[in-house]
């Protein structure tokens, strides 16, 4: 068997799991579709058989400001992300490590300040 | 790590610095007027600082074989710095849509950066990161402008953009697999090595390595966004797009199959000459015939862009079959492409300023109007078509004869196919010389371009003819940039 082989026959697993699961939930489908009782009554139909009737639409519109907020916040989770490994060997590597640091917290402030002047963080 | 690594990659930290400078300038004072002449001084002093670097003959490797720096790189770095401080010095007068300049100067410095640091990346990770900073950059760009259609071509370039990332970076896996090393020295001995059982896994990753980088070199059949941003996007954008970006892109491409994957002596040369091949032949005819049929003049020259990255992909694929000219008849095209591009591009730009569209038939009777202009955008499409004593003439002629040098049979049948090719551009590019030269104009009142604008097309006009006339300086950089490659 060559390595190459051997690398896919790895995945034979993951092959047989996803083959497995599909023909289940096909079956699932399928079987309730020809066994179960079937009504074509109308009210079959609605989101609640029985009850309220819903209004308005399910799906609602999200203000762009949380996709700003969600933008920065990112931003800052990425920087802390980088700061801790950053901490911890910051001894090793010495000054350098200081001064590489202060460039990237710098170029993140740039674009907070941007986004700030911008206006992004006002909520309007 | 000493400071030495970081003046390695000086130009492209200039070049960062600019952008930041640029970005805070225009948060502070708020005016237009100081940010164009920053990001020209920034320009200016990264071309310096490469010049110096090219002058000392600045070689070798840092961050841990990552980057390198040779003549080569200094080669591209040098082209990429001359196409974005032509579109900042002619590209104002396209800009009318995009309101945000600061923003504008500050993503065409940071992507140059990145553009820069691509064609020094030497292990697939940094390839990667700096392909990503460029494209990400250059989504933004391209739906800066605040209309429909420069979001529509932003959203366009974005997503084909990201189908191609993820391509690539399957083609990644499995070299990085195969050789167990993200390094491309590593790599290309790996693959020197491939024995029959690894061979299609060889295979198959330069397939999709050659679809992701292909995107960016915008060969069919990883065109299908070209028109739509080319024309969506504010017509500097598109310039520096169909220069800039493709030079990058086949310099990464030459990185990547010529250091990586070993050049012309691998198991596996011959299958990706062949590739090359195809997709060049492909390239050049769809592109030409749908370039015949379009009447948007940034349309047009989108799909003559494809044809034309046919024509040096044809390069590529001599470059495998271990044709020793390939490489710097590549770097050769790749400048004097950039030089007729851009003076063709910058016409339109003003042009269109002027006129308000980009139809071909707003170009009638244009050496009635602006007599200078209409001189450089048919010189430039003389150059285009392939026609001595242009640039373009001599740098077909290289890249059809390093492929004949390459010596195989279906060599000889791609260069057919190519100049049949350009037979087939001449209609187009003529007809639309003829518009120019012959027509009557529908509006005869003549205008004259900005000073800026002049002196940029001049500049252009003077690199068509000179390296039609005298190639010998640019052949000589091309050729000791090649020679940096092997």
């Amino acid at each position: 068997m060559s390595p190459l082989d051997q690398l896919f026959s790895n995945y034979l697993p993951v092959f047989l799991g996803t083959g497995i699961g599909a023909i289940l939930v096909i079956s699932a489908l399928v079987g309730s579709r020809l066994l179960a009782p079937y009504s074509e009554e109308r009210n079959k139909g609605t989101t609640y058989e029985c009850g309220m009737l819903p209004i308005r639409r399910a799906s609602t519109n999200v203000g762009m400001r949380f996709y700003l907020y969600a933008i920065l916040f990112i931003v800052f989770d990425v920087e802390a992300v980088f700061i801790f490994p950053w901490a911890l060997s910051y001894l090793a590597v010495g000054p350098q490590a200081y001064w590489e640091m202060v460039v990237f917290v710098g170029i993140l402030a740039v674009g907070l300040a941007y986004a700030w002047k911008k206006g992004a963080l006002r909520w309007q | 790590m000493n400071l030495e690594a970081f003046h390695f990659i000086g130009p492209a930290i200039v070049l960062l610095a600019g952008a930041v400078l640029v970005l805070l300038a225009d948060l502070a004072t708020g005016r237009r007027a100081c940010v164009r002449p920053l990001a020209m001084l920034t320009l200016a002093a990264a071309a310096l600082y490469a010049a110096t670097q090219a002058a000392a003959d600045t070689g070798g490797q840092a961050f841990g074989g990552a980057i390198g720096v040779d003549r080569f790189t200094i080669y591209v770095a040098l082209l990429l710095i001359v196409i974005t401080a032509a579109v900042v010095v002619a590209g104002e007068p396209g800009l009318t849509r995009v309101a945000q300049r600061g923003e504008f100067y500050a993503l065409l410095l940071a992507s140059t950066a990145s553009m820069m640091l691509l064609a020094q990346a030497r292990d697939l990770v940094a390839i990667f990161v700096a392909l990503e900073t460029t494209s990400a950059v250059q989504y933004i760009l391209v739906g800066l402008g605040r209309d429909a259609r420069a979001s529509e071509a932003g959203l366009k370039y974005l997503l084909t953009g990201a189908i191609a990332a993820a391509v690539l970076l399957y083609g990644f896996v499995l070299l990085f697999g195969i050789a167990g090393s993200t390094s491309l020295a590593d790599i290309s001995r790996a693959v020197a090595e491939t024995g029959d059982e690894t061979r299609l896994a060889v295979v198959v990753a330069f397939v999709l390595i050659a679809a992701g980088v292909g995107f960016k070199m915008a060969i069919v059949p990883f065109h299908a966004w070209v028109p739509d941003v080319y024309q969506g996007a504010a017509t500097p954008v598109t310039v520096f797009l169909s220069a800039a970006s493709k030079a990058a892109g086949f310099a990464i491409a030459l990185r990547l199959f010529y250091t990586g994957l070993g050049g012309g002596d691998t198991p596996v040369s011959a299958d990706w000459a062949k590739l090359f091949g195809v997709l060049a032949a492909v390239s050049m005819t769809l592109g030409n015939l749908a370039a015949i049929q379009q009447t948007d003049v940034k349309r047009l020259l989108g799909y003559s862009s494809i044809a034309q990255a046919g024509n040096i992909a044809v390069g590529l694929a001599a470059v495998a079959t271990g044709s020793t000219l390939g490489p710097a008849a590549v770097l050769f095209f790749l400048g004097t492409y950039a030089a007729t591009n851009l003076g063709a591009f910058i016409a339109v730009i003003a042009v269109g300023a002027r006129v308000g569209s980009d139809e071909l038939r707003d170009y009638a009777g244009l050496l009635r109007r602006s007599p200078g202009l209409a001189i450089v955008l048919v010189l430039c499409l003389l150059s285009l078509t392939g026609l001595p004593p242009t640039a373009g003439f001599l740098a077909k002629l290289y890249v059809f004869n390093s492929a004949v040098q390459g010596g195989e049979q279906w060599l000889v049948w791609l260069v057919v196919v190519a100049v049949f090719n350009t037979a087939l551009s001449a209609y187009y590019y003529l007809r639309w010389a003829r518009t120019i030269l012959l027509d009557e104009p529908l509006d005869p009142a003549p205008f004259q371009p900005p000073a800026a604008t002049n002196a940029v097309l001049t500049a252009a006009a003077l690199g068509v003819l000179f390296f039609g006339i005298v190639p010998t300086p640019l052949i000589d950089a091309a050729r000791s940039a090649a020679a940096a490659l092997a």
